[in-house]
């Protein structure tokens, strides 16, 4: 047996004694090397065709080498997914399969032997081993195999490198191929400053390294290789990823989505995603002859779902459209061949991101042609308990404390499960006997505990936030409609919040940060009449200092001395920032004017009415659109919203006193 | 259509407004140009010899250049009449070549200006004020496109038609070919404005396999999406209006793919958009040419 936990020390000296026992071996060695502009896998000789000190850029359409700034690292491995796969050794583009001879009425065929070089694959990412894993499912799982595939695998020697610097195109951990190598390979290396932890992973591999006689890594060695992964990871899971639950059944759900003929729009169909895809598979015959017909040879070519002639047949054609076609690859990718094979056909390595040349993105296409509708903190949302007035439940208030002169939070516990099942943006109906009920924004959710923020503003709200820890209080709900999240996922996110404004989006805020792969660019912009209104701030402090949210504060005015931040109305934060309005989503919630001036603002971004959404205030007592009170314009704020999207609500914003 | 007879097929090739560089594409044929005398014959092919029957009939007839004189348009009508099989080869003949840019003269003076501009004696000009694909004045039964065309794709129609089959003449795009190669994407990996997405393959990717970005010789492709990636040269690669409508604006500018794209950005450089149509042909409409 192999000790997948043994771990040797390479030197980066002894790299090139590695390459050479591979070649001694009667390998051909395929690993990185600078070709064309870019990181491409092409035979090396030594360490010196590596690129070393070399890392790549990619973007949807885009890719660019990029030389180390300073040279320091002089890492051989900094960079991600190359042009194009392994596939293009495992599975050239080009083989003959068949010869024959037709001499009058008689055939003969050849027989095309598949006798492939012994090679090496060094540099090989967790994404492209079960890429290769996918292709021996599919073309030599059986029953039937394609031969030359078959050769050249078994023939394979793979060198695993571990992935340090995954792009802005990779999602490998939302497809659970990578980035850690884990299995698939007969040498994994990591690479560290000055060498590489190596591990076996195959009894060939064992042997192999053997054969190096290298020292055992040092558990510093082995501590630094392990974090090479844990923060390749924490990178992806700050980018946009693909939301695997469910997906198979919810892309087939849509088959007639409006959102087809939008990807269609801008589809060039020109196969240079499936081209570089890893796992695509898909081929031609194509017969040539001599002139007479005599001698014929079949080549087996790489074909795309995206020609024209693919679904042709004689009286016609079945996927005529450029969106029949791109709906039958995206399809098969992430729906079709999970029946067919058990797995997605797709690990995550991005390459038909980066290399589609109008940078379409398969992360966003699944998104908008497949959404996933409900969020889902519970996957069977709970109803609402005691809805109706009359009818409570009860909660324990675990905690109470100022937030700032007149707001509170209420820590409740003991509470119904549904409670806590709620959705961000959703409000209770608190009552405390003897006082009329209010609407209380949850500013966040926690299991079997939720969070209100109330403002002392009448009789009741003053009365509640008197009680002490341990008292009971009555609630109903969580009722409306919530922020929805799921509006954002794929595209940049904005949040304005004004004052108070700021509780009922903090369960957003918590929901993004938990998915935070879902979404681009996130961005809060919080304003207050003074620095004593600012809520929550030690937590917005927190927020500030991550790296995947933006964070600005504003006050209207300030005393000299006492605050050091902005001065002035919230829209001034965002008036220079760069807004991509066509790819943003903004949650906005404050005094109703804030929201109609911030809206106003966002839609001369560039942001559609339909994607600004704001949550409105209205007296609202039932909050189950029964008692009449909080109607607005053809609308029951409490049931129809609190939540609504700009072009909801129409008119009936800039209506005064309606 | 041809097929299995054993009569050679009567070949001719023939020539209108072009560079005879397509006809070359018989002589590099090499020594498969003697093997094909066993199933074609060919009587007219002026480039190669002066032994010569211009007036047929043919079994196939290919045909090089686009149509711009008055004599020309009547000349093809005729050829038509005696032929069996017409083939079109080259950018000129399939969709007007580099000549027909001067259709977008109209605006400017007309073609007579241009005359004027070049040719000393004017007056000895009979033009019209297009040049058009063949297909605009006769049926085409087949085109092999390019600037100029692929010996390959001739060898396989010819080996095709003599063995009676359909020619492997494929509409993927310039793409396919770089990927089959290993090539690294020049739009993609250095920012070089490509049409290889969206025009035919044949040529074995050449310009992009020397680093260049294709200009789109072999013509539009089915489903050519000039919009998209117009818009693309536009927004990524910052390319201004007149520099996405001079990428277009090449051999094969004429094709209503390309034309759409190139009038929407104001026609091709130094000329207007929304030339008079001479060729019969509808603008493409998605292209919103208007």
């Amino acid at each position: 047996m192999i000790d997948l936990t043994a771990r040797a020390w390479l030197a980066r000296e002894d790299l090139d004694r590695l390459i050479a026992l591979l070649r001694e071996d009667g390998r051909k060695v395929v690993g990185p090397t600078i070709h064309d502009s870019a990181i491409v896998y092409d035979e090396v000789t030594s360490s010196a065709d590596l690129p070393t000190g070399v890392t790549d850029e990619q973007g949807p359409g885009r890719y660019r080498i990029a030389r180390d700034g300073n040279g320091s690292s002089g890492h051989a491995f900094d960079f991600a997914s190359s042009p194009m796969s392994w596939k293009s050794h495992t599975y050239p583009a080009a083989v003959p399969i068949s010869r024959a001879t037709r001499k009058g009425e008689t055939v003969v065929y050849e027989e095309v032997k598949h006798d492939s070089p012994r090679m090496a694959y060094l540099g090989v990412r967790a994404c492209d081993i079960a890429a290769l894993h996918i292709h021996d499912d599919v073309l030599a799982g059986g029953p039937y195999i394609d031969e030359d595939y078959a050769d050249r695998r078994g023939k394979a020697f793979i060198v695993a490198v571990e992935c340090a610097m995954p792009s802005a195109t990779c999602f490998c951990a939302s497809m659970g191929t990578g980035p850690e190598v884990s299995w698939g390979f007969d040498v994994a290396l990591t690479e560290l400053d000055d060498g590489f932890v190596v591990k076996a992973g195959t009894e060939a591999g064992e042997r192999f390294l053997e054969r190096l006689h290298l020292d055992e890594a040092s558990s510093i060695q082995a501590h630094a290789a392990a974090g090479v992964g844990v923060e390749a990871r924490a990178r992806m899971s700050k980018q946009l990823g693909v939301t695997t639950e469910g997906l198979k059944d919810r892309l087939v759900a849509e088959l007639e989505s409006p959102g087809w003929d939008e990807i269609a729009e801008r589809c060039l169909a020109c196969t240079n995603c499936t081209m570089a895809c890893p796992t695509c598979f898909c081929t031609d015959v194509k017969q040539s002859s001599d002139l007479l017909g005599t001698q014929t040879t079949g080549e087996r070519h790489w074909a795309s779902c995206f020609t024209l002639d693919f679904a042709r047949v004689a009286h016609g054609n079945f996927r005529p459209k450029v969106k029949d076609r791109y709906r039958q690859w995206l399809t098969h990718k992430f729906s079709t061949w999970v029946d067919q094979f058990g797995t997605y056909g797709c690990v995550g390595c991005g390459r038909c991101i980066t290399w589609c040349p109008v940078g379409i993105d398969v992360r966003k296409s699944l998104q908008a042609v497949a959404p996933v509708r409900a969020p889902t903190i519970g996957s069977e949302k709970p109803v609402p308990v005691s809805a109706n007035p009359g009818r409570y439940s009860i909660g324990t208030i675990a905690d109470l404390w100022p937030e700032n002169r007149n707001v509170y939070t209420l820590l409740l516990k003991d509470l119904p499960e549904a409670v806590c099942c709620g959705v961000p943006g959703q409000f209770l109906m608190l009552d405390l006997p003897g006082f009329s009920a209010v609407p209380i924004s949850v500013s966040r959710y926690r299991e079997g505990e939720i969070y209100l923020t109330v403002r002392t503003e009448g009789s009741t709200t003053k009365a509640i936030t008197s009680l002490h820890p341990g008292s009971q209080i009555g609630l109903r709900g969580p009722v409306g409609r919530g922020w929805p999240i799921e509006e954002g996922f794929g595209r940049d996110v904005v949040i304005v919040a004004g004052g108070i404004g700021l509780p009922p989006l903090r369960p957003l805020v918590d929901q993004i940060f938990k998915r935070r792969g879902h979404f681009g660019r996130v961005r809060l912009f919080y304003g207050a009449r003074t620095p004593n209104d600012l809520l929550f701030m030690e937590e917005i402090k927190s927020w500030a200092a991550r790296d995947d949210i933006t964070v600005a504060v504003t006050v209207d005015r300030a005393q000299v001395g006492a605050w050091s931040g902005a001065v002035g109305v919230v829209t001034h934060l965002f008036d220079r920032e760069p807004i991509d309005g066509g790819h943003t989503t903004a949650y906005v919630c404050g005094p109703e004017k804030m929201m109609t001036a911030t809206a106003n603002s966002l839609a001369g971004r560039g942001i559609l009415p339909e994607h600004i959404f704001l949550s409105m205030e209205r007296h609202m007592q039932c909050g189950i659109g029964l008692c009449g009170h909080c109607q607005m314009g053809k609308n029951f704020v409490c049931k129809d919203g609190p939540v609504f999207s700009r072009r909801e609500l129409g008119e009936s914003l800039d209506v005064e006193g309606l | 259509m041809a097929g299995n007879s054993t009569k050679p097929l009567r070949v001719g090739v023939v020539k209108f407004a072009s560079c005879d560089g397509c006809q070359l594409g018989f002589l590099d044929l090499g020594p498969a140009l003697l093997e094909i005398g066993v199933k074609y014959h060919i009587i007219e092919f002026g480039e190669a010899s002066s032994n010569r029957t211009p007036d047929g009939p043919f079994d196939v007839l290919f045909v090089e250049g686009s149509i711009s004189t008055d004599e020309q348009a009547r000349h093809i009508r005729r050829m038509r009449d005696r032929t069996g099989v017409l083939v079109t080869i080259g950018a000129c003949a399939t969709s007007g070549g580099i000549q027909a840019l001067r259709a977008w003269a109209g605006n400017d003076g007309g073609i007579a200006g241009f005359i004027d501009a070049v040719y000393a004696m004017p007056e000895y000009i009979d033009t019209l004020a297009t040049a058009t694909p063949v297909a605009d004045h006769v049926d085409v039964d087949a085109e092999l496109r390019g600037c100029p065309i692929d010996t390959r794709q001739l060898v396989e129609l010819l080996t095709a038609t003599a063995i009676g089959r359909r020619p492997q003449l494929s509409s993927e795009a310039v793409c396919v070919e770089c990927k089959r190669a290993g090539r690294v994407c020049v739009m993609v990996a250095r920012g070089e404005p490509c049409l290889g997405p969206i025009i035919s393959n044949g040529c074995d990717a050449l310009c992009p396999g020397m680093a260049r970005g294709c200009y789109g010789c072999f013509g539009p492709r089915e489903s050519a999406n000039g919009d998209s990636l117009a818009g693309w040269f536009a927004d990524s690669l910052d390319l201004d209006d007149a520099a996405v409508a001079a990428t277009f604006a090449g051999f094969t500018a004429w094709s209503p793919e390309l034309r759409a794209v190139i009038d929407a950005r104001g026609g091709p450089p130094g000329m207007r958009a929304a030339p008079a149509s001479g060729s019969g042909k509808a603008a493409n409409s998605k292209g919103g040419a208007a």
